[in-house]
Parts: C-alpha cells; sequence; structure tokens
C-alpha cells in the first residue's frame, strides 16, 4: 500500500535556559552563553505521521485527532510555562531543542498508535531546527 | 563531479474549493466525520515538485526548470486552479478531494511527463498542513 506523509504544524511559546545540573554557574555561563540566562522563544512543533490512505475518507491520518493528541500530551504541557523549573515532566532534561525534540517524541510516541509517528521537529527560532525520527 | 543524484524542488501555488462528502454515505454520517468539512471551501495550494536525477553537464541542470514550469501549469494549474475539485473527473465515484487524494492526483497528471525525474510531490493546505507523497 502507497504511504502518505502528513506534517501538521503546532505552536508554543515558553521560556527555558540552558544548564547542566553537572556544571558551575560560570561554566554553564562560558558553554552556553546568552543562552544560560532566562529567555523564552515561540516555538513550532512539526509532527509527522505516516498512513495509508483510507479510500472511503480519502485520508491517511484524521487530524482533528492529532491535534487532540497534541494538545493533550504536549501543548496544555509546555505552553506559557518555563520549561527549565515548571514542567515535572522535563525535570532533569536539559532544554536544548535537541532534547526538546527527543522528549516529544517519547510523549507523542506514546499517545499514538504504533508506526505512525516518523519525525518531531522542533523549530526553536526561524533559524535553527532540530529534527528526531527516532 | 560526483555522480549521485541532486534534488531539485519549485514550487507552485493554486486555489481551489473543494468539500469532504462521501456520497455512499448519510448526510449525518458525514457529517459526523467530515464536520465543518462537509461545507464547500477552499485553500491556497502550495505544491512542491521535487525533481531528482543527474546533472546534465553541458547544462549544469537536472531538467530546465522553464520546462517544468510549463508542464505543471499545463497538466496541474491550469486544471486545479480557481476550480471547483469536487466537479474534477480526478474526484469521481466517491473519490474525496481530501489532502492526500489531490497530491495522489498531481502525482498520477506529472508521472507522464516527468517520468523518474519526478521524486516528492509536497502538498500544503495551508501553512500548518501539508502531505507528502513519494510514489505508490
Amino acid at each position: 500500500m502507497s504511504q502518505y506523509r502528513l506534517t501538521r504544524s503546532f505552536h508554543f511559546s515558553a521560556g527555558h535556559r540552558l544548564a547542566s545540573a553537572a556544571l558551575s554557574d560560570e561554566e554553564n555561563a562560558r558553554l552556553y552563553g546568552q543562552c544560560f540566562r532566562p529567555h523564552g522563544h515561540n516555538y513550532t512543533v512539526e509532527v509527522t505521521l505516516t498512513g495509508t490512505l483510507d479510500p472511503v475518507t480519502g485520508m491517511a491520518g484524521d487530524l482533528g485527532e492529532l491535534d487532540a493528541t497534541v494538545a493533550g500530551v504536549l501543548l496544555d504541557r509546555v505552553d506559557h510555562y518555563d520549561l527549565s523549573s515548571a514542567v515535572p515532566a522535563l525535570d532533569g532534561v536539559i532544554t536544548t531543542g535537541e532534547n526538546l525534540a527527543r522528549t516529544f517524541w517519547a510523549w507523542l510516541a506514546a499517545a499514538l498508535p504504533p508506526g505512525r509517528l516518523v519525525r518531531v521537529a522542533v523549530v526553536e527560532t526561524a533559524n535553527n531546527t532540530f529534527e528526531y525520527c527516532g | 563531479m560526483t555522480p549521485g543524484p541532486v534534488y531539485v524542488t519549485r514550487k507552485f501555488t493554486f486555489s481551489a474549493a473543494h468539500r469532504y462528502w462521501q456520497p455512499a454515505w448519510s448526510a449525518e454520517a458525514n457529517t459526523r466525520a467530515f464536520g465543518s468539512l462537509t461545507v464547500t471551501h477552499g485553500h491556497n495550494y502550495t505544491l512542491e515538485v521535487t525533481l531528482g536525477g543527474a546533472v546534465d553537464e553541458r547544462t549544469g541542470m537536472v531538467m530546465d526548470l522553464a520546462e517544468l514550469k510549463r508542464l505543471v501549469g499545463e497538466v496541474v494549474i491550469s486544471r486545479f486552479d480557481h476550480a471547483d475539485l469536487n466537479a474534477d473527473a480526478a474526484f469521481a465515484q466517491g473519490r474525496i478531494p481530501t489532502t492526500e487524494n489531490l497530491v495522489r492526483a498531481c502525482w498520477d497528471l506529472l508521472v507522464p511527463k516527468l517520468g523518474e525525474r519526478l521524486y516528492r510531490l509536497r502538498l500544503w493546505e495551508d501553512p500548518t498542513f501539508y502531505v507528502e507523497f513519494l510514489g505508490p
């Protein structure tokens, strides 16, 4: 069966700072530079599903269901929170784009039917995108 | 020069009307499944056509993009731009003009013109949603 890849974009805004608990403030400031200071982003998260076509509905995935899933397991947890201090599920995670992509993948993969999720992209700014494909 | 394929993407836009309606179902079943999508509405679509192939060493190109523009305009854009997709023959017999079915219809129209150079189609329904098709 032919595969179709469906990509949907979502938005949230959140605060964060990059800091490793294993390092001193001086070391963190040196390593992460301005990202060590508390700041925030308008994030975009792109979620890509793969699926085969249902010939009756003409759809390879239900966007209404995807929207509800992403809102429930992802957006509601992070939108307008400080990712570095106020999201228990991110405790111990240095909230780089790489780690957010991997963490969001884990949250979404657990909530979606097996095998459907093929890509999560975290667009931190217009210049920086982080993709994870499992 | 290294011989591997180079991928070239050109974007096209068209605007079209559609609605989701499965004639095999009752009105209630359509409304339950598709909600507000059962009402005729429209989108500004963007179609990204990606070609893959060897670079012609004489021209330095995979394909003349002016020729690609002419072909896509002829078989896709002129057909679907400012059209009611539900009235198009590609969407007869209960084939709903979803983004999935529309990207497949574009693929089937372009393959006879582009052959194996056609690598991927990405069809954006709006800035938040696209469907990709890389062949059957």
